[in-house]
């Protein structure tokens, strides 16, 4: 039964992650393809840990590759505009939107709706998953695909907290996208929990599926000649090559890759550095990098006249992290936030120790041998950075053997069949007993909220439990968004759109995985 | 079944009676209101405690799955059961808040076990008790009494029923044994806790460094209380003077430091303690030059003991803006004739609300309390209120005195009562009783004239501010019961840093 999968994918500048994620996957049901639709993609502009966008386009190739067809709809840019096609048949509509500022769209709710439901149709989808939770756009094509009677999908990949007035005007931004969203997907448990409170979502419409690497691009340097082929023919047979033994003298490398902001715990960094360096001799630094909080570090190298022992790279495009990484033995990351943390897991994957903050999703991320927690605090980080050189030098972990594996940890693949999971129990190819949970015995009962009706009477009920104004609000924008589409019918009708042809599609992959 | 921690109305009509009739009746107490996000539902609504049995029927499902798989091909359990041999051990176990492991629960299993562990409700809310609240309430009506004072002080002023030379001699007068007191609270902490130093530092007191360097290592505390101090010393003098004192004090310690071993008491400072090496740049600066001050008093303690030093600061201080507003008076005077009345009347009004509102009527301790001291915001609104009216007024010496009674207010005052407040408590309930009182039989004049409407209004003013912070502490416990903080593993971690390098 071949799918249709959804990649969505976020604009995202140099800025947070978090605030621009869109993914739109759409699936037609009765022709058995699953479409998807992203948003906000913008390949090109891949910035150091752009987890977003990558998020997008890994997933997407994937879902194409198990059969489904895959859109992504997204802002169109300066310089890039109209269609696009990526590798693999992925098609971008970069869509013309009334830009604020830097790729911000203004929320005009309802102005995108004619043309997105003109490439809905024409692209035939059955499945719209946004990404990201701060884009108006991902929210309004949700609101939108559930007024054509779609099935919606929403990953969020970002933690917000309940206490300051942008975080309460976030949540209502966000139960107002995940009222009606028919599941919910987290990157990681602390952040469903998140998502689930947000939300007010149950916590079965919510489901954790990781983030991955292409670990291929993630190899330690010694990797590097096992892709030789007549090595990678003898490589079995071989005994795996043997660790690099570090000697009590010999110089430790750390690196630091995160963008200098202040939530990127840049300042523990900045407090941790010199006492590194004091009580472990031998050790360098190296930062990658840039951000406000830049400033600071220089002032405090040239104050503690440490700057042949850190190198400050700057901004790295993300195809030169691997390049930096495995200059290095340890990986620091003392994140004050993190939902999901893919930056420790591509330096896993290069055969870095982990030096890690024990914040949001972080400790579900990687196996306690890969690394070393430490408490948002400086002395901890100091201790756990000298713990974790004491225990390179006494050659006691393996780092030889990381890439392998998170390897077999995590992949895109894996988190594509997880993904088409979900669009399948959504679109009712697997039972609701089946997918959220069958408890014989315990009266379970399919008619209950988590299938998600397409009566507006329902919808309205759902969206008026926001609040007690913002139910009103949300209440009135579904009547509206409901009667533009009424006027849409009958003034465009379907019969006069024409359907756009799929790209050829290679034969899907998704019978040989499934029988290996 | 409803989601549990769904309040949508669509949810409600059959989530409700099921959650009032199991909630414990601790439960009942920690949510009062079920309309509202309540994260525990998710532990005790009876739609989970279905799922906190799963496993065990899980398992069963799971495995007439796994004898039929053809059919369920896309199910994930399915597919992962195929992906990796040792979850076939895994799968006995229980499921795991971790996601490098491939478990064999479906993707959005939620284990009633560990779903939101971690989440804690109101964690630092600590109970208001009605008698301490009043009692904290009396700093916000001490400042009202005070601005209100000042406000009758104007109003007879421009009436003509008060001379304003009188009003500036007993505000003169009250600053005068209000510096006396401080001054004499100051020194006596002041030596207590440089005895307690030198006890913890082995008494040497040889050379000032080394004792310096010891009161660093010696204990947090120490240079805690003694920054706090030193500093409130030094925020008279800036508060008096601007920024005179300051320039002075880093020029005369420069100039000692020269004569002394500078290089040797700098590096000496900086490698124990990591102050900026600027002396002069912004608060931390300030810190630094009344350090090195505090060094060289101790140093040169037998040509003029530094209490007198710091006395006759203080005194030059004074000395010097009374002179500059003396200058400056027919200039104030002026200043803003040209603005109709009215405007004035609304202006003055706004600034001292705000005064009012941004007031920092904070104890002075903990974190801030230096960088705060005292919110400049509150202190320049006031002074600008006091500017304005002082156009209203007819000679330069009635300018003069307004524009010194409002700096003693609204400056000098706070310092003193944060002070007293401090030290003696019988002395703020005093002080307070006072102001009360006086700012009732001032608003009584002001309206009325007349002792008997100053004692009438002394009364009222009373029972009334009695009334107020008694309502409004009853009304802040009952509005403690809607405090609804949420904070998990979600959260930015706050950072702890041990030195600051700013």
């Amino acid at each position: 039964m071949p799918y249709n999968i959804a990649s969505v994918l976020p604009l995202h500048k140099s800025r947070s992650l978090a605030n621009k994620l869109l993914v739109w996957s759409v699936t037609s049901s009765f022709l058995n393809q699953v479409r998807c639709l992203v948003f906000e993609f913008h390949l090109t502009k891949l910035t150091l840990l752009g987890g977003i966008e990558s998020h997008i386009y890994q997933l997407s190739s994937k879902l194409i590759d198990r059969g489904h067809k895959v859109i992504v709809i997204t802002h169109a840019y300066k310089g890039r505009t109209g269609v696009r096609y990526l590798t693999n048949g992925l098609k971008i509509y970069h869509v013309p939107f009334f830009v604020i500022y830097r790729e911000t769209t203004f929320p005009t709710v309802f102005s995108f709706f004619p043309i997105f439901r003109n490439i809905v149709i024409r692209e035939n989808i059955d499945i719209v998953h946004g990404h990201a939770s701060l884009s108006s756009f991902c929210g309004e094509a949700i609101l939108h695909a559930r007024t054509m009677g779609l099935r919606t999908v929403f990953t969020d990949h970002s933690l917000f907290g309940f206490a300051d007035a942008a975080s309460i005007l976030t949540n209502k931004l966000l139960k107002f996208t995940l009222s009606d969203v028919d599941h919910a997907i987290c990157v990681s448990h602390t952040c469903k929990e998140n998502t689930v409170l947000r939300a007010s979502l149950d916590p079965l419409m919510v489901s954790v599926i990781p983030n991955a690497v292409v670990a291929e691009n993630f190899c330690p340097l010694s990797h590097t000649t096992t892709r030789a082929p007549d090595q990678a023919l003898s490589s079995p047979t071989d005994p795996p090559m043997s660790p690099r033994i570090i000697g009590p003298d010999d110089p430790i490398t750390i690196v630091v890759i995160s963008r200098l902001f202040y939530n990127k715990g840049t300042d523990l960094l900045i407090a941790s550095i010199p006492r590194i360096l004091a009580s472990n001799p031998n050790t360098r630094f190296i930062i990658a990098g840039s951000g406000p909080k830049a400033i600071d570090l220089e002032q405090m190298l040239e104050r503690n006249v440490l700057q042949d022992k850190v190198e400050l790279l700057g901004s790295v495009r993300h195809e030169e992290v691997r390049d930096v990484m495995v200059r290095g033995d340890i990986y620091l990351h003392p994140s004050l936030t993190e939902a999901f943390g893919t930056v420790i897991v591509e330096a896993a994957s290069c055969g870095l120790y982990v030096v890690c903050t024990r914040v949001g999703g972080i400790p579900e991320v990687l196996p306690q041998h890969m690394t070393t927690f430490a408490k948002p605090e400086e002395d901890d980080i100091v201790l756990a950075t000298s713990k974790a050189i004491a225990a390179l030098r006494s050659n006691k972990v393996r780092t030889d053997r990381f890439h392998d594996q998170v390897k077999m940890m995590y992949s895109w693949r894996d988190v594509a069949a997880r993904t088409e999971r979900v669009y399948e129990g959504i679109i009712g190819d697997i039972s609701p007993e089946e997918f959220y949970g069958y408890y014989p015995g315990q009266g379970w009962d399919a008619s209950g909220d988590r299938v998600r009706s397409f009566a507006l009477v329902d919808r309205l009920k759902r969206y008026y439990g926001c609040g007690v104004w913002a139910g009103k609000l949300f209440c009135l924008c579904v009547v509206i968004d409901f009667l533009i589409y009424v006027f849409l019918e009958m003034w465009f009708p379907r019969a006069n759109i024409d359907i756009a042809r799929s790209w050829p599609r290679k034969p899907p992959a998704r019978k040989s995985l499934d029988n290996q | 079944m409803t989601s549990p921690s769904n309040p949508l109305p669509s949810s409600s009509p059959a989530g409700a009676p099921n959650r009032d009739g199991s909630k414990s009746p601790e439960h009942e107490r920690l949510l009062p209101d079920p309309d509202r996000l309540a994260p525990e539902d998710a532990y005790f609504a009876p739609a989970l405690s279905r799922v906190r049995s799963a496993p065990t029927n899980y398992e069963e499902s799971l495995r007439s799955l796994n004898g039929d798989n053809a059919s369920h091909i896309g199910s994930a359990a399915a597919l992962r059961k195929k992906l990796g041999a040792p979850r076939r051990r895994k799968r006995k176990g229980a499921w795991k808040k971790l996601l490098w492991v491939k478990q064999s629960y479906p993707d959005n299993y939620t284990d009633t076990e560990t779903f939101l562990d971690h989440l804690q409700r109101n964690p630092r809310v600590r109970p208001y008790d009605f008698w301490p609240l009043v009692a904290d309430s009396t700093v916000i009506v001490q400042h009202v009494c005070s601005v209100v004072i000042f406000v009758c002080c104007f109003v007879g002023i421009v009436q003509d029923r008060v001379s304003p030379v009188s009003i500036v001699c007993w505000g003169s007068v009250g600053t005068a044994v209000g510096w006396i007191l401080w001054d004499n609270w100051i020194w006596k902490e002041h030596e207590e806790s440089q005895k307690e130093v030198d006890r913890t530092a082995g008494a040497d007191d040889g050379s000032s460094s080394t004792s310096f360097a010891s009161v660093a290592e010696a204990s947090a505390n120490d240079i805690h209380n003694d920054d706090t101090k030193i500093n409130a010393i030094h925020g008279l003098g800036l508060s008096m003077s601007g920024n005179e004192p300051k320039e002075q004090l880093a020029r005369r310690s420069a100039d000692f430091s020269d004569t002394l071993d500078t290089d040797g008491l700098q590096t000496e400072q900086h490698a124990s303690f990591p102050v900026p090496s600027n002396p002069l740049t912004g608060s931390t600066g300030s810190t630094d030059t009344t350090m090195l001050h505090d060094t060289y008093d101790t140093f040169r303690g037998s040509m003029l003991s530094p209490r007198n030093r710091q006395r006759l600061t203080t005194v030059k201080s004074a000395l010097l803006i009374y002179l500059s507003l003396l200058g400056l008076s027919p200039i104030l005077k002026s200043l803003t004739k040209s603005t109709a009345s009215d405007s004035i009347w609304a202006m003055s009004c706004w600034l001292l609300i705000m005064n009012i509102f941004s007031f920092d009527y904070g104890s002075g301790e903990g974190a801030g309390a230096t960088t705060k001291f005292p919110a400049s915001l509150s202190t320049n609104a006031a002074v600008m209120a006091s500017t304005v009216l002082a156009s209203r007024l007819p000679s330069t010496t009635h300018v003069f005195s307004l524009m010194l009674f409002s700096m003693e207010v609204f400056g000098l005052f706070p310092i003193f009562r944060r002070q007293l407040r401090q030290k003696s408590w019988t002395g703020h309930v005093v002080l307070t009783l006072t102001l009360v009182i006086v700012a009732g039989g001032a608003v009584g004049v002001t309206l009325s004239g007349g002792w008997a409407a100053a004692i009438i209004g002394s009364v009222l003013g009373s029972i009334l501010t009695a009334f107020v912070m008694g309502g409004c502490s009853w009304w802040l416990i009952s509005l403690q019961k809607y405090k609804n903080v949420v904070i998990g593993p979600w959260d930015p971690a706050r950072p702890i840093i041990r030195r600051h390098w700013n």
